[in-house]
């Protein structure tokens, strides 16, 4: 149980911010960090543990952030019936993309994934009478609890924070699982995979559900904190912002990007940079990553680590090994 | 979109006209995709980034060069084809042949970097960009055609001519090819993939440059102007047939001409969704062809 | 070593693109055996293997494992009906440990689901847990323990080899297939590899191997099968192959007096 106390010291202290007087401009930034950081675990999941670069998040992010607000405003099912939705249907709509995009290989997984993406924008600015056009659906309700309206910044904050914290609790229970370890096992050799009686598309498909049914809460969580839901947010800014949080933290390392996620929020902020200004770092970051460092922070800071560990271990002898 | 002016020859005409100079462009776009894919084995997700810095270098010079039209597009051309050469000796050099999505993710960090920087640098403000040739052009018994767009045909029709022969007739061009369709055997007969690869760099950042500088007198020039080009750009090099010039370069005029009919007829939504359907039909019908072996054809 | 052979090809044939690359691939692995398959370059010994584990699909004949039709099945199939094997070019996990891709190995055979693998269940514990006993027991056979938490990346090249094997048997399969687990092995060291594969052979593991080192294959085994332009030219106990003039002539290329 020991290893679970960091985590819930933190989750604890971040719960207790708004009781420390925090304003709503700290408060809002924090909700933000939440929300990014599950788009950008879900987006490592995808990435980080099975391999697969998915530009299809964009549209997952979207459609939850859509399927949530027509939950609420259309359907009658509120917000909580709305996020659920919104879930279920991108874990739906994974598997039947996954399915014609896994087809192929790597590349057309990008392809396929990127021309879901740009679909989606189209429809979303095109099909009026569902999405409300380019003005979108303004005005969304508050989430109510028990009848308590959530709409004040420290409600709305621990909110993010539970859907948060519940979100990265399911990712860290599926990627320390065995399921985990294979999705890890088919990016690094899928011929052995198979070898050893693993089927290499249902696990795939199981990941990328996963990951799009978080990013699309995710995506519902934001446009009831905006209030708003209209194309924009299936702007490229918010999928690319995910992918440098993950990349920067490194791929594949969970709780790495978990503070990426956090810490990207936060710094711009206290910087002060613009909207603008925070792209060109975020890019020139990106770049730098791939120049120099293609495991991220947590990839570099690990093979530092082996590099040590080698240097001072002695190097057994690989035949008396073999033979004793 | 009223009757009449769907049955009306000139409307028709001009729609054609039009959609002939769009679809050059693209062509010129997509075949320095193409040329990328093909030797660098990558999908350069800053192409329409060179596009944008073509454009605003275009409008920077042409001020500076008292408007000629001419000199300012060959600056333009040969600025963004330096930024390309220095693209690649930073960041696409470093890559490995089978590095597919890390090479996506270098040209991605770039796009958002050069995106954001000019934005941040210019602002997203639209710029109206002003040549020698103002907004006169020629009339063909009522089809108006600006000499801006006249100019950028040519231009386009030129530089598609240069590069043909360049693939097929040149030391360069062959030496492409080569490493395009076998990498290894290209090695053995001498041929030094880190040059070729440059090369190949500088004629895609070229080609795609000079779209951009051509494209400034007949658009706005703003930051995000090639990020909606890009993404067709994509669909039309598999359109094409992944890594194939000539099949690329012919979708491209094809859908120019497919843009403009669909865009004088009918709502602008399906404008765009064209060239997704094509993408989706000929990923539906052919799909093996197109990804497994990335080859480079020229002719 | 007696009753109905584990494994059985009858007429196995591939080619590709027209060029014949397996045309008659029948022979039998006998229960509890070594069984040797040994052959000149290019003879179809690989596009067999890729047959019979399910990574090619023959164009015709059948492939019997303990009596079942395995024929056509995809890799993961046959590898859940208890046919493991291992690779030319030694594939294990890189950036896994030792231990970890032992285990990763066992774990489609154990019918533990997605659901147990998350919540934990005591069937996954109890799984898990057999697993991790056998991993150990494994390593001390091939003489790896020590190195059971370095990631397999970082063994030699000859520990790769032993642990691939070790992997291969990790979940008791009912036969395992060895790509030239020689290859790239120090001479020096052959007979030692060798032990260990005679030791685990005792202990009741049936091995069908793929070698181009014939001194080996005739120490090692209790049955040859001899392979030439993609048919089984031959089988039979190694001292009646070796003096077997067809052998001969197939590896030599001439007609042998001797």
């Amino acid at each position: 149980m020991l290893r679970h106390l960091p985590p819930l010291l933190a989750l604890l202290a971040a719960a207790l911010l708004p009781a420390l007087g925090a304003s709503p401009y700290v408060l809002g930034i924090g909700i933000t960090a939440c929300i990014f950081t599950v788009g950008a675990a879900s987006l490592n999941l995808i990435y980080g543990y099975a391999g697969l670069l998915s530009f299809a998040h964009l549209a997952f992010w979207g459609i939850g952030g859509y399927c949530t607000a027509l939950g609420a405003v259309s359907l009658g099912i509120g917000f909580w019936g709305g996020l659920a939705l919104a879930g279920l249907l991108n874990a739906a709509l994974a598997v039947l993309v996954g399915i014609p995009a896994l087809r192929l290989n790597r590349h057309s997984f990008v392809i396929v994934t990127l021309s879901f993406s740009l679909l989606t924008a189209l429809v979303a600015r095109d099909w009026v009478a569902v999405t409300g056009g380019p003005l979108g659906i303004p005005g969304l309700p508050a989430p109510e609890l028990f009848g308590l309206s959530l709409r004040s910044p420290p409600r709305f904050y621990w909110l993010a924070l539970a859907f948060a914290a519940l979100s990265l609790a399911l990712l860290r229970a599926v990627t320390t699982s065995r399921i985990g370890r294979t999705l890890k096992a088919l990016r690094q050799n899928e011929p052995l995979a198979q070898a050893q009686g693993i089927a290499p598309t249902p696990y795939k498909l199981l990941a990328f559900a996963i990951s799009a049914a978080l990013c699309g809460m995710a995506g519902g969580m934001q446009v009831f904190y905006m209030q708003v839901v209209d194309p924009l947010i299936l702007d490229f800014y918010y999928f690319q912002t995910f992918l440098v949080m993950m990349i920067v933290g490194g791929a594949g390392h969970f709780w790495a990007v978990v503070i990426a996620g956090i810490v990207m929020t936060v710094l711009p902020e206290l910087l002060r940079a613009t909207a603008e200004l925070r792209m060109v770092i975020y890019g020139a970051l990106l770049l730098f990553a791939m120049v120099a460092m293609p495991g991220g922070v947590a990839g570099a800071l690990e093979s530092w680590r082996d590099a040590r560990r080698r240097a001072t271990a002695e190097r057994p002898d690989p035949v008396t090994a073999a033979a004793s | 979109m009223t009757q009449e002016r769907a049955i009306d020859p000139v409307y028709a005409a001009q729609l054609t006209l039009n959609g002939l100079l769009l679809g050059l462009l693209y062509a010129l776009i997509v075949s320095g995709l193409a040329l990328l894919f093909g030797v660098l084995g990558i999908i350069n997700f800053a192409h329409g980034e060179f596009l944008m810095a073509g454009a605003y270098l275009m409008a920077f010079a042409l001020p500076v060069l008292g408007l000629a039209y001419l000199p300012s597009l060959l600056l333009a051309m040969l600025g963004v084809a330096l930024l390309g050469c220095l693209a690649h000796a930073l960041f696409l050099r470093r890559l490995r042949e089978d590095e597919f999505e890390r090479s996506i993710l270098m040209t991605t960090g770039l796009s958002i970097l050069l995106l954001n920087a000019v934005q941040y640098a210019l602002t997203a403000t639209p710029l109206l960009v002003d040549t020698q040739f103002g907004f006169d052009g020629i009339d063909l018994g009522g089809i108006n055609i600006t000499w801006t767009r006249i100019a950028a045909a040519a231009a386009a029709i030129l530089a598609l001519l240069l590069l043909w022969l360049c693939l097929t007739r040149t030391q360069l061009g062959r030496a492409m090819r080569a490493i395009a369709q076998n990498r290894e055997a290209a090695m053995m007969v001498g041929i030094r993939p880190e040059a070729v690869a440059r090369n190949a760099v500088i004629l895609a950042t070229a080609l795609c440059g000079l779209a951009g500088a051509a494209l400034a007198p007949i658009q706005l020039v703003q930051p995000s102007m090639g990020q909606f080009l890009i993404f067709k750009a994509f669909a039309l090099v598999i359109i094409g047939g992944l890594g194939s010039i000539p099949g690329a370069a012919i979708a491209a005029v094809l859908l120019g001409l497919l843009e403009s009919w669909i865009g004088g007829f009918f709502d602008a939504v399906w404008q765009e969704v064209v060239v997704f359907v094509a993408m989706m039909l000929v990923l539906l019908l052919r799909p093996d062809g197109l990804f497994g072996a990335p080859r480079m054809r020229a002719g | 070593m007696n009753g109905a052979p584990l494994l059985r090809l009858e007429g196995v044939r591939k080619s590709f693109r027209g060029v014949h690359a397996v045309t008659d691939a029948s022979f039998a692995v006998a229960r509890g055996s070594i069984t040797g398959l040994i052959g000149p370059n290019g003879s179809g010994k690989s596009t067999t293997i890729d047959c019979l584990s399910g990574f090619q699909r023959p164009d015709a004949g059948r492939v019997l494992l303990d009596g079942q039709d395995i024929t056509g099945l995809p890799a993961h199939l046959v590898a859940r009906a208890g046919l493991r094997r291992s690779f030319q070019q030694v594939r294990l996990f890189d950036a896994l440990s030792l231990r970890d891709n032992l285990m990763q190995a066992a774990q489609a055979a154990d019918g533990v689901g997605w659901l147990g693998a998350v919540l934990r269940s005591p069937a996954l514990r109890r799984a898990e847990l057999a697993a991790a006993e056998r991993a150990w027991l494994l390593l001390d056979q091939i003489g790896l323990t020590r190195l059971a938490e370095s990631p397999a990346g970082a063994l030699s090249y000859g520990q790769k080899k032993l642990a691939a094997l070790a992997a291969a048997l990790m979940p008791r399969p009912r036969l395992v297939v060895l790509d030239e687990p020689m290859a790239g092995v120090n001479p020096s060291r052959i007979v030692e590899v060798e032990a260990i594969l005679r030791r685990l052979n005792a202990a009741g593991e049936t091995f069908l191997i793929v070698e181009h080192n014939v001194d080996c294959i005739m120490r090692l085994c209790h049955e040859v099968v001899v392979f030439e332009q993609g048919r089984t030219l031959t089988s039979g106990p190694p001292a009646m192959v070796r003096d077997d003039p067809r052998v001969l002539e197939a590896y030599l290329g001439v007609p042998a007096a001797a």
